[in-house]
């Protein structure tokens, strides 16, 4: 069955083959873990009594895990991450964050934004990190680092859904996990796009998973569980892009895309002639008679040594020019375009 | 005993059978309370065979409250509550602000709808609507209450429903939407709009200021030329995503059937019930099976609007009142 990441706005819907590899289910299910409700470990609640136990637990800890839930935008999309250090370390899915080392804006439930770049990632099971880089103490929840998740058990998801609404606050749905694989929860709490990367919680408030993607049908939401996490922790932590597709690619050098005719200026630096229709390098404002005279801090004296430095670049990376335009100068910070 | 069967699942299967999931057919059974709550206070909306809806039954002698737009264009309306059809239904009056309409069957003796203290709940706690029905028995989904409570502005804005030109500085009619204010007020092709509101406006854009501060369902002044002659007349406001196809994005594309209607209510309650379009109308129970609301639309795959108790016991009885006086036929 196809399934779609949950990337809001991302029209280009990759459909991704799901290769459902099932692991060997162990009978260790016994021992129940501390913090473990027992309602969990019931077929079904029990009447009204067990109905009010899960509410009252997910009633409990929902403040604090809505407190560490935030919406990600990027360019003219958005997704959703969660907090999960005081200093401000988001886990959400590679295929929000998209790449390794981008600015990005992050939203508190409140509003309140914050800059943000992104750290590594893991291209094949969706997993990646992004860094708030205001300083601050942040609310955060904690991690379950004990893979202590059984199946149907009781859990709940977090997420700006369709994006930020401030009046609405990030939706919250009540679920059962419905199936473990290697690299994938289920569960039957409904996901959207605006979601992905959001968090999915167990009745105690610890994170479990990352929202993944979606299936056709309503009751199939797909999730990242936290093992994945802890597993390339290090890798993500250090800005690496690891594994292959499908939910991010690594960036092509020479991919990048500015949009501009230029010719050697007298006075030094590169004079742009032509503005592309729909261009980066229109939208970032740049003008017919512009003079530029360095990218990247690195000085631009002919149309060959603009090509040689972006031969270097991929799509998507920043690029910070310094111009001259009428006897001033100006700094202008934008990102490539696609080739 | 429980215990040890959840275990076996876990061994035999590689995920969770679907009776034990969260609208599986063993866990809606732990609702059975609130099942036996909907059988009473809801109804059952039928085209034909088709379900097409429910309600919520407010009185002993047959008034319903739904959602209008599920009704308002349907041949044959016929209505189950409890286990008796009604083939006679009548439309008595409709709140367009809010899109309920007040229906009457000719019943005695039903259930009314009893409401809880309050629509306030926290979020997190358990809600109960209609799912499917069978002939005689309704069935019930869980969810929770899922965000916070608001008003959900008109998509695309509020608007008469009409496609202007400018004709020689002139706002002419182009076209008149269905079902709108502007088609219900009888303004038609080729009439000039002078006035909207009191403010004389000469461009598309004068009217959208002119109605900026318009919700849904309220009812603004339109002065018009037809000919040489000038009109003046009172144009009921509708959301612009209503009367006109407002192009779905993904997440509708994801979203299967949603709510024609899905906004421009004054406030709502949110749940994420695993509902449908076809779903909304009925009562949003809580766990005592007393009412917090009326669902109302279907917004998207995961999001249900709920009209608020508060709201709904006001908006049933300025609905009721239209039935002991019937509305007077405006016209000079």
């Amino acid at each position: 069955m196809g399934r779609m990441p949950l990337g809001w706005r991302r029209f280009d819907v990759s459909v991704i083959r799901l290769i459902v590899c099932f692991c060997g289910l162990s009978a260790a299910v016994a021992i129940a873990a501390d913090g473990r409700l027992a309602v969990n470990d019931k077929l079904v609640p029990e009447g009204r009594k067990d109905l009010l136990v899960i509410q009252d637990a997910l009633t409990g800890v929902l403040a604090k895990c809505r407190a560490a839930t935030v919406c990600i935008e990027i360019g003219e999309g958005s997704g959703s991450g969660v907090i999960v250090s005081k200093d401000g370390l988001v886990l959400t899915a590679a295929h929000v964050s998209g790449r390794v080392g981008k600015k990005v804006k992050v939203k508190l439930e409140d509003g309140t934004e914050l800059a943000a770049v992104t750290l590594g990632l893991v291209a094949d099971s969706d997993a990646a990190m992004i860094r708030i880089t205001d300083e601050g103490e942040y609310p955060f929840v904690e991690i379950d680092r004990d893979d202590s998740l059984r199946l149907g058990d009781w859990v709940f998801s977090l997420g700006h859904s369709g994006g930020f609404d401030e009046k609405r606050g990030s939706v919250v749905r009540l679920g059962r996990l419905v199936r473990i694989a290697n690299a994938t929860l289920q569960s039957d709490c409904t996901l959207i796009g605006g979601d992905s990367g959001g968090p999915l919680f167990d009745l105690s408030g610890r994170l479990v998973a990352i929202h993944s993607r979606v299936g056709q049908q309503l009751q199939v939401n797909m999730h990242v569980p936290m093992k994945i996490y802890l597993d390339n922790w290090e890798g993500m932590m250090g800005s690496e892009f690891l594994g292959e597709g499908p939910f991010a690619q690594k960036p092509v050098k020479g991919s990048g895309y500015l949009g501009i005719a230029t010719e050697a200026a007298e006075d030094g630096g590169i004079r742009v002639t032509k503005v592309g229709r729909n261009s980066p390098a229109l939208e970032a404002g740049i003008k017919l008679g512009d003079v530029i005279l360095t990218m990247n801090e690195t000085a631009v004296r002919s149309r060959d040594e603009l090509r040689e430095l972006l031969k270097e670049l991929a799509a998507g990376d920043e690029v910070v020019l310094e111009v001259r335009r009428d006897g001033e100068l100006k700094t202008l910070t934008f990102e490539l375009g696609e080739r | 005993m429980v215990f040890g069967l959840l275990v076996t699942a876990v061994m035999g299967q590689r995920s969770l059978e679907s009776a034990y999931r969260t609208t599986g057919k063993e866990v809606v059974a732990v609702f059975e309370a609130q099942r036996e709550a909907l059988q009473s206070c809801s109804a059952v909306l039928l085209q034909g065979r088709d379900e097409i809806g429910y309600g919520v039954v407010i009185s002993a002698d047959g008034y319903l409250l739904t959602k209008a737009s599920l009704v308002l264009e349907v041949d044959g309306l016929a209505v189950t509550v409890g286990r008796e059809r009604f083939k006679e239904v009548e439309v008595v009056a409709v709140d367009s602000a809010w899109d309920v309409a007040l229906l009457k069957v000719a019943a005695e003796g039903l259930k009314p709808v009893e409401y809880a203290e309050t629509s306030a709940v926290a979020q997190g706690t358990w809600v109960a609507a209609n799912g499917a029905t069978s002939r005689t028995r309704r069935r019930l989904l869980p969810g929770i209450i899922s965000a916070n409570s608001r008003e959900i502005p008109p998509a695309g804005g509020a608007a008469l429903g009409v496609v202007l030109k400018v004709e020689g500085g002139r706002l002419a009619i182009e076209e008149v939407a269905e079902h709108s204010g502007a088609a219900d007020a009888g303004l038609k092709k080729g009439d000039v709009i002078v006035k909207v509101g009191g403010t004389a406006v000469a461009g598309v854009e004068e009217i959208a200021e002119a109605l900026k501060e318009s919700k849904a369902g309220d009812v603004v002044r339109v002065e018009y030329l037809r000919g040489e002659r000038e009109f003046a007349v009172d144009v009921r406001v509708s959301t612009r995503g209503e009367m006109f196809q407002i192009e779905m994005d993904r997440n509708d594309m994801m979203s299967g059937d949603f709510s024609k209607r899905r906004s421009g209510f004054p406030r709502v309650i949110q749940h994420d019930i695993l509902a449908s379009a076809q779903t909304m109308g009925g009562p949003l129970l809580d766990l005592d099976g007393k009412c917090l609301g009326m669902n109302i639309a279907r917004a998207n795959r995961t999001e249900n609007y709920a009209i608020p108790l508060e709201e709904l016991q006001e908006i049933a009885a300025g609905l009721m009142k239209q039935v002991a006086k019937p509305a007077v036929e405006s016209g000079e």
